[in-house]
């Protein structure tokens, strides 16, 4: 409901009963009676009205007469009360409403023709819908429009002061950046303080905008509703999988527009616990890699002239020829594959058996290897499941929840927003720990900011104090006391004082932390890079599994440990099987019933258990020529990896390098052969987002130029090497995972996972705690001061957003360095001012940016950006257990010049 | 049947006089004036309301009448008529039709996309002699529209007044439509 | 070798009564399949007949029909109950305004809208220009497919100058699109009026005209006295309507019956035969014009001087143009009813208009919004073809194209 949820998780509101139209209806004590009454299905119109936030009742447009009132009362502010008479209709009410929207009428300019909302427009249409004419003393504002901002324009000649810009910004994205003000003898709707608006751009309040005072820079002016061809599709930039609609106009994508809009104003808040259906500033605006001019448009064959265009047929059948080659002249063990997780269930589907069968080889991987692999083994180890606990509707309702190194509101902006309605609407405790000022941070009741790589030793000081005050499941003494005895001596080991030290946060708040996360009914863990993507995360993660479950958090309906996936469709890489350890399921590869059953779908063997090599083995394979050809679909292990990691020579030295992708990567320029692929955009099948709903993607597009989708290509390939893969369609494809995996497509309703540590407890539980916990220092290269981070913006989504110019003109590559004010003030560097960075690795010279959410101590740079190459001073440390390569930050020095 | 009127019709028969009286009315004709004229020579007097190929019309001051709305667009009951509209480059947030074709090979001339004009930008002419060689040559680009809008401005102007669309006065000629205006330029256009 | 053996059997079959016959060949008579069309002259468009011949009588005849197929119903259903309008001019392409007329009728009938006054005279006065142009045209056409030339070039005369009238009124000769939901799109010139004045007194004695060369011929009464007759019951039957029931004695008239328009507000006789025979259908087509002079008479005379000719309907009629320029609410409006069109409420309606070739009905089904759900229409060439095969049986062939000449059918209309 529009009002603040009267039915909260803890209390229940009185049932109250009232009369509408002659109708009884039954209610919750304390909603609007605007709710009430579109909850029988009545439409009364409401401009100003939208029910992810509070009611604002300035359009008056929803007036009802209740019984005993002379005048009509505006039913969205008024609160649905025990035996109200009310009446909807009525030539009197629909006056009344007429003149309503004659007020917004009679000073709004006559440009529907050039505004980009005509035919989009709730004053049009209640204008239309009251038969509105004639209006007498209509005056325009000729008020200038505001086209500061990067990204939105506002043009204030249209505004109906409705509020609903200012009123989602503020309640559902709780960033508050915009504001009324009273400007020119008109109110005015402007960014805070009047400047040119700069924020997340999440396009929200373009969504809502009811009229056209707020539009799109990107598409200013292009179009008219009525001219585009809406699509609904999966957004692919990260793991939250937000639904949205690409809007095209013949063959370029014009717009992105979400499904909350203010033409989806009906509902009941409370079911936006499970997402407000909005979008972030990728999804919204970050388009236009999907039509961009560098797509690549026909296969390339590299001959002495370098990479040739090549007509499909000859470019499949020398490729395939080539890839028999190597494969009978090495074995298959010389052949490896690397796909990105942006790919549809079925196209990885299709790769691992291309590769498994086909080709004959394990030695298979995906981008989930880049961190959220670690997530999974942990889970799939100790709890036997394969993805995050909860679901969103479960953060939302948490009382306490523990975000370890997620930067969560920069990766996943929109599932981020659940976390940020448990902490604003439900006043839930949120324990932040993080390196940097995070926005969550900035939310939180308990933000703990750490040293830099220091948020798992945060985590085993939890544990501590939790073990300390005891804090303990009461449950556990009797259940598993063998594996709380194991724990407790791991944890003697460790004092609190060291980690307080070691992490720069006091003991008291540690000790804090810990009472707010084990006291809570229902307490969620949120894990992120900060925790996976750095050294030792795969033993962090298993740290935090014994936090939830010495806590008695594993088990509890509303508790969990979860992470957000970084990038779109890592958990159906995983599931699909795309990694030397999965099969599809995932079931280890290493049980020979799960092999066997696949292999007998299949008709093929598949390589023996032990045969297999991970994104890391496998560039170093092919740095010793063990390798011989590469199949990297839409990776760019180049452009990701520090140059110390070798991938140049890695890939030098290979015989056969095939590139899939959709542009020209720095990988692809190495290759023997590129192959276009589709966007997806272009795409038809599924993927899977983090809470493990499969959700639907589909084509908006013809496939640009001659590109193809990627399991075309294989199938194609797989045809050229004389092993035909039986698909002609994704149905096909979708019709064997549905066989093999049964109950795999759920509608995006997943089934709950349900953790059970007892095996893992029980079997050698006590030497893995015992070495987890033992005294190991930190990682940290001597005599350097600063933690360098490679950090995610919110603007951006691996290498894929920068093709998107959308997202490159809100935040261009700057070049420098963040640093926090102080530290910038310390080191005596003016704005724009330029430092020499110096790692292990190597030095940089690069310029410096102040940046407030940086703390003193440390430094960032986006990890998208490769100009100047940052990621160079990193070295890599690869996981012992999981083979996940941690760069993601380092220790340096930082001298002015 | 009495006598005189048996002989009648077997005199009508044998002398065929319905013929006769045919041919009187036939024989009559060849005084007239002939009803036909030498098309290329000659030429009808088209009327006013003449729905002919459409024409772009610009203001009084030369700046294109054409905001982009494609209304025309949607209005068309033949989908003839494409335009692709932006901002214009050289007057910030003003927007303009950056391309405009009608296929006038699917045009059926019905006179709604000069109806739907919020501006009228759009009016019909008396031109009707467009016949090519060339089928492509028919899809009109924005230049054609903009000149056949010029060569026969008083056409199109007698057009509007004729279907409605435009009184014959300056009052209604006044342009009353505004585009907004970027933010540095803080005073109110003078309408 | 053997087959041919047989033939020659069958060929030179010996009567035992005469065998002087024997080396003689005897005829032998088998049916004769014509296929009459799709391009022939007189099948007025793209009409394919396949005729089953016994001599030159037909036994059979199968109507094969689609060749002008254009899909204009389900066009409908993807556009604005406007946008039709002018497709609808394409059905009976020779007859467009009282296509628009029935059309408007059917939606006004839906969108329950009352058109003004001056509008139901302008459109009454229209259609029955339209009606005399139509029979002008089939007069002609019917006459040129009987084989007398010379009158068609008489009502093509004057058929020219009733179009050109169109040109004048509306902008376009044959494709009028001069109806709209509402009303009308323009009102008349004064030249206009003046123009109709004159051609009141002008046209009479053309009738007398066209009848001197007709009503006495020969030939023209051999064609089609007692040619394709049908009873009353049988016309009914197979749901004939306009001249084509009323030849056959029908009384019946939409315009009588469900006085539309200005209608009621006129006298005028409903001419009605006798026979149902081909040349009482011609009969009731020259008396039907002299009616409709009369009934534009009595219009230009009971029409009101002054008045709007749209109705007033800010969700169902387009705003005067000249408020658009000025006001916010018709702008709204103009871009919302091109845009999306008016909301029709949900349900379905017939309304039937007694088009110069018989009942024209459009059938309307809506479920809300701003399109038809289907759009039927009843055109009286097709029903009048499904007769076809009933009437010309027995016939001559060279009657063939009188019968259908007598429906006047035209195939925009009956394929659609």
């Amino acid at each position: 409901m529009a009002l603040k949820p009267v039915t909260t998780p803890d209390t229940e509101a009185a049932t109250i009963s009232l009369s509408i139209d002659g109708e009884t209806v039954t209610a919750k004590e304390g909603v609007s009676l605007y709710d009430v009454i579109s909850s029988m299905g009545k439409i009364v119109p409401a401009m100003c009205y939208h029910y992810t936030f509070d009611p604002f009742g300035s359009c008056g447009m929803c007036l009802v007469l209740q019984e005993g009132k002379k005048s009509p009362v505006r039913s969205c502010t008024a609160k649905a009360t025990e035996g109200m008479v009310i009446r909807t209709d009525g030539d009197d009410l629909f006056a009344a409403r007429k003149k309503a929207v004659e007020k917004h009428l009679s000073v709004h300019p006559l440009d529907c023709p050039v505004c980009d909302a005509d035919g989009h427009c709730e004053l049009q249409d209640m204008a239309f819908e009251h038969q509105v004419t004639d209006l007498a003393n209509a005056k325009q504002k000729h008020i200038p429009e505001d086209t500061r901002s990067l990204v939105l324009d506002f043009n204030m000649n249209r505004c109906i002061a409705c509020g609903e810009c200012i009123n989602i910004c503020k309640d559902v994205q709780r960033i508050d950046a915009l504001q009324f003000m009273k400007k020119g003898g008109f109110t005015q709707v402007v960014a805070k303080g009047d400047h040119a608006l700069d924020c997340e751009f999440c396009g929200d309040c373009l969504a809502v905008c009811p009229v056209g005072a707020i539009t799109n820079k990107f598409s200013k002016y292009v179009y008219k509703p009525w001219q585009l061809r809406k699509t609904t599709t999966t957004c692919n930039y990260c793991g939250d999988g937000c639904q949205m609609y690409v809007e095209t106009k013949d063959t370029e994508v014009v717009r992105v527009t979400s499904p909350l809009s203010w033409k989806n104003k009906w509902g009941d808040r409370v079911d936006t616990i499970n997402g407000h259906s909005g979008l972030c500033v990728r999804g919204r605006f970050g388009f236009q890699f999907i039509d961009s001019k560098d797509r690549l448009k026909e296969p390339l064959i590299r001959k002495e002239t370098g990479l040739v265009p090549t007509p499909w047929i000859e470019a499949l059948d020398t490729t395939a020829e080539r890839l028999a080659h190597v494969k009978s002249r090495y074995g298959s063990e010389a052949i490896a594959g690397l796909m990105t997780a942006r790919c549809t269930n079925e196209e990885l589907y299709v790769f691992q058996r291309f590769m498994r069968t086909v080709l004959g080889t394990n030695n298979l991987d995906s981008s989930a290897r880049y961190g959220h692999m670690n997530f999974v083994r942990a889970v799939h180890h100790a709890l036997g499941i394969n993805r995050m606990m909860n679901t969103s509707a479960d953060i939302t309702k948490a009382k306490a929840i523990l975000v370890v190194g997620a930067n969560v509101t920069e990766t996943n902006p929109v599932a981020s927003l659940r976390v940020k309605a448990a902490i604003g609407t439900y006043k839930a405790s949120a324990i932040v720990v993080d390196s940097m000022q995070t926005n969550l941070a900035k939310l939180a009741s308990h933000p703990a900011m750490v040293k830099p790589g220091t948020e798992g030793t945060f985590v085993k000081g939890l544990v501590k104090s939790v073990l300390e005050q005891d804090l303990i499941d009461p449950d556990l003494a009797s259940q598993d006391p063998q594996a709380l005895a194991a724990l407790k001596a791991a944890a003697h080991t460790i004092s609190l004082e060291t980690v307080a030290e070691e992490t720069g946060v006091p003991v008291e708040m540690i000790q804090e932390a810990a009472r707010v996360f084990a006291e809570a009914p229902r307490s969620v863990i949120v894990c992120g890079e900060g925790i996976l993507r750095q050294h030792d995360g795969y033993d962090h993660t298993l740290s935090l599994i014994d936090l939830a479950w010495v806590t008695g958090k594993l088990n509890k309906p509303g508790c969990g440990i979860n992470t957000f996936a970084e990038e779109g469709n890592e958990q159906g890489a995983v599931d699909m099987g795309v990694a030397p350890e999965f099969l599809p399921g995932p079931e280890a590869y290493e049980q020979a019933t799960a092999r066997q059953k696949f292999s007998e779908a299949w008709g093929s063997t598949l390589p023996d258990a032990q045969a297999g090599k991970s994104l890391v083995e496998i560039l170093e394979d092919c740095r010793t020529g063990k390798i011989k050809a590469l199949y990297v679909v839409g990776e760019n292990p180049l452009a990701t990896l520090p140059k110390s990691f070798g991938v140049e020579e890695a890939l030098s030295q290979l015989e056969l390098l095939i590139c899939q992708d959709p542009f020209m990567t720095e990988t692809a320029q190495h290759a023997h052969v590129v192959f276009p692929a589709c966007t997806f955009a272009e795409k038809d099948g599924t993927v899977t987002n983090q809470e493990g709903m499969v959700q639907f993607v589909r084509p908006a597009l013809d496939p640009l130029g001659e590109s193809a989708l990627d399991w075309h290509i294989m199938v194609g390939l797989a045809n050229g090497m004389g092993h035909a893969l039986p698909y002609e369609t994704t149905q096909d494809i979708q019709a064997e995972i549905r066989r093999l995996l049964p109950g795999y497509y759920n509608l995006g309703q997943p089934r709950p996972v349900a953790p059970d540590p007892t095996a893992y407890l029980r079997n050698g539980y006590a030497e893995s705690v015992d070495a987890r916990y033992g005294v190991r220092g930190r990682t940290q290269e001597s005599g350097r001061p600063y933690g360098l981070k490679l950090i995610q913006l919110i603007y951006h989504s691996g290498k894929l957003s920068t093709k998107a110019s959308g997202l490159m003109d809100i935040s261009p590559n700057t070049g420098a360095l963040r640093m926090s004010l102080e530290e910038c003030e310390r080191l005596g560097i003016a704005e724009g001012g330029r430092v020499r960075v110096t790692s292990d690795q190597g030095s940089l010279e690069l310029g410096v940016q102040a940046d407030v959410n940086m703390l003193p101590g440390t430094c960032a740079f986006p990890e998208h950006f490769n100009d100047p190459p940052v990621k160079d001073l990193v070295r890599v440390v690869v996981d012992p257990v999981t083979r996940v390569p941690y760069f993601k930050s380092t220790q340096v020095t930082i001298e002015k010049l | 049947m009495d006598t005189p009127a048996q002989t009648k019709r077997f005199l009508d028969a044998v002398l065929f006089r319905e013929i006769w009286k045919a041919m009187k009315v036939t024989f009559k004709h060849m005084l007239h004036r002939p009803m036909t004229f030498q098309y290329p020579r000659e030429k009808r007097t088209i009327p006013d309301a003449h729905r002919g190929a459409l024409g772009l019309l610009r203001y009084d001051n030369g700046q294109e009448r054409c905001v982009g709305c494609d209304l025309c667009e949607v209005a068309c009951p033949s989908r003839c008529i494409k335009v692709i509209s932006e901002e214009d480059k050289s007057l910030p947030l003003q927007r303009y039709a950056s391309e405009f074709y009608i296929d006038i090979t699917k045009c059926v001339f019905c006179g709604y996309c000069v109806e739907a004009c919020p501006v009228n930008a759009l009016a019909m002419t008396k031109m009707y002699e467009y016949s090519t060689h060339d089928k492509r040559t028919l899809l009109f680009d924005k230049e054609r529209l903009y000149d056949i809008g010029e060569q026969h401005l008083e056409d199109a102007k007698k057009y509007l007044y004729a279907h409605n669309q435009e009184d014959d006065d300056e009052e209604s000629r006044a342009y009353r439509y505004h585009f907004p205006q970027p933010i540095g330029k803080t005073e109110a256009p003078d309408s | 070798m053997a087959h041919l053996e047989d033939q020659r059997e069958t060929i030179y079959k010996v009567d035992p009564a005469h065998p002087e016959t024997r080396d003689l060949p005897i005829l032998r008579t088998e049916e004769l399949l014509l296929n009459m069309g799709p391009q022939h002259p007189a099948t007025h468009g793209v009409l394919k007949v396949i005729l089953d011949l016994e001599g030159e009588r037909i036994t059979k005849s199968t109507v094969v029909m689609g060749f002008l197929h254009r899909g204009v119903e389900k066009l409908a259903e993807h556009g604005t109950y406007h946008q039709f309008i002018p497709h609808t001019d394409r059905l009976d392409y020779v007859c467009a305004m009282y296509n628009n007329f029935a059309y408007c009728r059917a939606v006004e009938k839906l969108m329950n809208v009352t058109v003004p006054e001056r509008a139901e005279y302008l459109r009454t006065i229209v259609a029955e220009i339209q009606r005399i142009i139509g029979h002008l045209f089939w007069l002609g056409t019917q006459a040129l497919d009987i084989g007398a030339m010379t009158v068609f070039f008489y009502t093509f005369r004057d058929r020219e100058i009733l179009l050109d009238w169109f040109d004048e009124l509306c902008g376009a000769r044959l494709t009028t699109s001069w109806y709209r939901i509402g009303g009308v799109e323009r009102d008349l010139t004064a030249s206009l009026e003046t123009k109709i004045r004159d051609f009141l007194a002008y046209f009479p004695p053309k009738i007398d005209e066209y009848v001197v060369f007709l009503e006495k011929n020969r030939i023209w009464l051999a064609r089609t006295v007692g040619v394709a007759v049908i009873s009353a019951e049988d016309a009914l039957g197979y749901g004939l309507s306009g001249p084509t029931l009323r030849g056959s004695g029908v009384d019946y008239d939409l315009r009588k019956y469900e006085s539309y328009g200005a209608y009621p507000k006129c006298e005028f006789s409903v001419p009605v035969g006798k026979n149902g025979d081909t040349y009482d259908r011609y009969w009731i087509r020259i008396e039907e014009m002299r009616e409709s002079i009369k009934i534009i008479r009595q219009c230009m005379d009971q029409m009101p001087k002054e008045g709007p000719v749209m109705a007033d309907v800010p969700s169902v009629t387009l705003p005067p143009k000249n408020r658009v320029f000025t006001n916010l609410e018709s702008m709204i409006q103009q871009f919302k009813l091109f845009s999306q069109g008016f909301d029709a409420p949900p349900g379905e309606i017939y309304c039937g208009t007694e088009a110069h070739k018989g009942e024209l009905g459009f059938y309307i089904v809506s479920t809300g919004g701003g399109n038809p759900y289907r759009l039927k229409i009843r055109s009286p060439s097709f029903i009048h073809m499904g007769a076809f095969d009933f009437m010309a049986k027995g016939y001559m062939i060279a009657d063939a194209v009188t019968i259908f000449g007598s429906y006047d059918i035209v195939m925009g209309e009956c394929d659609r």
